[in-house]
């Protein structure tokens, strides 16, 4: 058995972890961050593609679970289904335009172009009977009307069933936006935007911010005021200046449209927290005996710093690493707000920016699902990072 | 006793350091010159801030190369090379793997982070061409011979596991798996129990006859140096005063600081009983302002204007040195 197994035991099993595992709340939030990691990781590998967020999941904009559509909405609704069809029964590959057809999970039922077109005229029919009305609300009978019109409309598509029907169902279970792309997929597949933003620019930021900080600490002289210039001045502009600027100097570049402009953005003004904190840590450590007993021993200077100095600050590293991934995703929700951020994905930011006109008109659960998948998340990490600082902080635990 | 025609392991000459400060260049260690002997136990003795660790921390090149240097004439010398004028790489082959340095404070001279057995292995590592296993066994075996019991499992351990005691052995066993010819310890049991104290100080006195090591002990505990040293040098405000075996220097001091300092030792027995422990009055002057004449002088009980003109030379007689104007008799 090597010492790093017998340190990992002894870690799992250590009075930090006992008392981690008795906090009720600390294991509820570590279950729900193990949830995102896997929502995000099975989003990454595949398991929702883009289609499945750009493409018209239903009709203009499906309520979720709570809401209740005008009658109006499922008017225009039933408008734009029928026309669906009828254009594909039209087209001169009739045939082929009908199998194609398809939204989200439903497609065209079955039929020749000559049944299919006799189903849209009746449907048409249905529909006239319920556009002569002027007020479409609180009257019994337009609203046995449009119910029939609704059937009719369903009669032009086949409805998937089995597996197929129950992921549709899902689909539509929050709702869909004003241009009817499924909330709750675009919600999910946001989780892997951000998780990614988070896990990616933290990583950096705190990787760039160590290796400088550490430098600028242990050496001191000219290495240590030309960090200390360079986050003095990073941090003098105000950083959702410098990611607007980042941003928008990116534009129209080759990375256009990726990730990377937000991760240089992220990065070039994240790396500051941890460099402060490392480089005052790495300053009383170079102080300390066993920095003197290695180079007593007689290793070199880069060889202390990587290999007995830097390992004394992972501490500071992890709790940087969580509170710049919590700072990320929230980061990116602001820049995607206001239009900046993430490109060609759906985001949570994205979702907002596209929820505010749909939120005057009453159209809550876009903003809703994307503040509320956000608000877990943070959430949890927060009261993650609280317990884990309860549970081994050295202050509340002692050293033996 | 060392014979005279044994050649020193390390011969200190004119050794002077200074540090640069705001209020300007200070020199913390004034033109000190001794030598050690292989297998011997030289001891340094003083008051705080009388520039023993400089002393040695000079030797070692260890002080920050930014904020002090080696004056001028300052020599070092080291199987055959001057170490005053070493290049940083020649002093990385010598540190640790010819003169090996153990601190003050056991509960940080280890890296907390890493389990013993790794910063063992990992100074072996750097000055030996020991693979893996031979490593292992070499810390093992170094563990065993610093009387650390269950050294097989110890080596797993991490260094808060360990005792302060333990952990001062486990410095030892670092200072001495490359065998060095010289170990330099600062203040090695300072920070222990005195049980523990005379624990340490009877290994390493054991490994000092076993590997014959010279050994330079820093320390301010005149107990600690009667007990196991062979030489002792009394440094005072950068100066050396006195040196001598520890012999003439307890019982026939002739200076009066060593006098005063030997005096100030607490006593047991009836005779001792109701009396106050005689101390020195004033303190140590300040090395900004450093007198003219002889530095112990406005704390001494003897001399007169001659003491305040003019310092005292170090003068040679008998195989010790003393810095007098008024060297005490033999009589006491």
């Amino acid at each position: 058995m090597t010492s790093t197994n017998s340190a990992l035991g002894k870690f799992l099993s250590g009075r930090g972890m006992r008392k981690l595992r008795r906090d009720r709340m600390a294991l509820v939030a570590l279950a729900v961050i193990g949830v995102y990691l896997l929502l995000a990781l099975s989003v990454g590998v595949g398991l929702l593609d883009k289609g499945d967020v750009f493409d018209r999941a239903g009709p203009d904009t499906v309520p979720g679970a709570w809401g209740v559509q005008d009658g109006e909405k499922r008017l225009t609704d039933a408008e734009f289904y029928i026309e669906q069809v009828q254009r594909a029964a039209r087209a001169s590959n009739a045939e082929d335009s009908l199998a194609e057809l398809r939204f989200g999970g439903l497609r065209a039922a079955p039929g020749t172009p000559a049944e299919v077109q006799a189903q849209v005229d009746d449907a048409w029919l249905a529909f006239d009977a319920v556009a002569a009305y002027e007020e479409l609300d609180e009257d019994p009978e337009v609203a046995s009307l449009l119910t029939t019109l609704e059937q009719k409309v369903e009669g032009l598509y086949a409805a998937p069933t089995g597996f197929a029907g129950a992921i549709h169902s899902l689909r539509l279970s929050l709702g869909t936006d004003r241009q009817g792309r499924s909330i709750l997929f675009r919600a999910l597949y946001s989780t892997k935007v951000a998780v990614q933003i988070g896990i990616v620019s933290a990583l950096i930021s705190v990787l760039i911010g160590t290796l400088l900080g550490a430098a600028a600490g242990y050496f001191g002289g000219w290495v240590d005021h030309m960090v200390v210039w360079l986050y003095s001045t990073f941090s003098s502009i105000p950083w959702i200046v410098l990611l607007m600027v980042l941003a928008s100097m990116f534009r129209g570049g080759p990375f256009d449209g990726t990730l990377i402009p937000v991760y240089a953005a992220f990065c070039m003004s994240f790396w500051i927290s941890p460099c402060r904190v490392i480089r005052g840590e790495v300053m009383k450590l170079r102080e300390l005996e066993y920095v003197q007993a290695a180079s007593a021993i007689g290793f070199g200077r880069i060889r202390i710093l990587l290999k007995h100095i830097i390992p004394n600050t992972a501490h500071l590293m992890f709790i940087n690493f969580s509170l710049l991934f919590i700072g990320a995703i929230k980061a990116e929700v602001i820049l995607s707000f206001l239009g900046l951020g993430v490109k060609n994905e759906p985001s949570w930011g994205v979702m907002i920016n596209q929820a505010k006109a749909e939120v005057l008109n009453g159209f809550f659960w876009q903003i809703g699902a994307a503040t509320f998948f956000m608000l877990v998340l943070v959430l949890a990490f927060n009261i993650l990072s609280d317990a884990l600082q309860d549970a081994f902080d050295p202050k509340h635990v002692g050293s033996q | 006793m060392t014979a005279t025609q044994v050649q020193p392991v390390l011969e200190v000459r004119h050794l002077s350091t200074c540090f640069k400060t705001d209020r300007g260049v200070v020199t913390a260690v004034d033109d000190v010159s001794f030598k050690l002997y292989p297998g011997e136990t030289l001891g340094i003795v003083g008051e705080s801030g009388c520039g023993k660790t400089v002393t040695s921390k000079s030797i070692m090149r260890l002080l920050p190369e930014h904020l002090s240097f080696q004056k001028e004439g300052s020599e070092v010398l080291f199987g055959g090379n001057n170490l005053s004028l070493a290049s940083e790489d020649e002093m990385r082959e010598v540190r640790g793997d010819r003169i090996a340095m153990i601190f003050q404070e056991p509960m940080t001279s280890l890296n907390p982070v890493f389990t013993v057995g790794w910063q063992l292995d990992e100074a072996l590592g750097y000055h030996t061409t020991l693979d893996k296993a031979a490593r292992r066994e070499r810390a093992i075996e170094m563990l065993r011979l610093v009387e650390m019991p269950e050294p097989e499992r110890r080596i797993g351990e991490y260094p808060h596991q360990l005792s302060g005691g333990m952990r001062q052995r486990v410095m030892i066993a670092m200072a001495l798996c490359c065998e060095p010819d010289i170990l330099i310890a600062d203040e090695p049991t300072t920070a222990l129990d005195v049980t523990i104290q005379a624990q340490i100080l009877d290994l390493m006195n054991g490994l000092k006859q076993r590997l014959n090591t010279a050994i330079m002990l820093i320390t301010h505990d005149l107990g600690v140096v009667a007990q196991v040293c062979d030489r002792v040098m009394v440094m005072y405000a950068g100066r050396v005063i006195e040196s001598g075996t520890v012999r003439d220097i307890f019982h026939r001091p002739q200076h009066p600081y060593t006098k005063a300092l030997i005096e100030s030792i607490p006593k047991s027995g009836a005779r001792e009983h109701g009396k106050r422990l005689p101390t020195i009055d004033g303190i140590v002057p300040s090395l900004f302002e450093l007198p003219h004449g002889c530095r112990f002088e406005d704390r001494c009980t003897i001399g007169d204007k001659k003491c305040i003109d003019r310092e005292p030379a170090l003068e040679a007689l008998d195989g010790r040195e003393v810095r007098c104007h008024f060297p005490l008799g033999d009589a006491r």
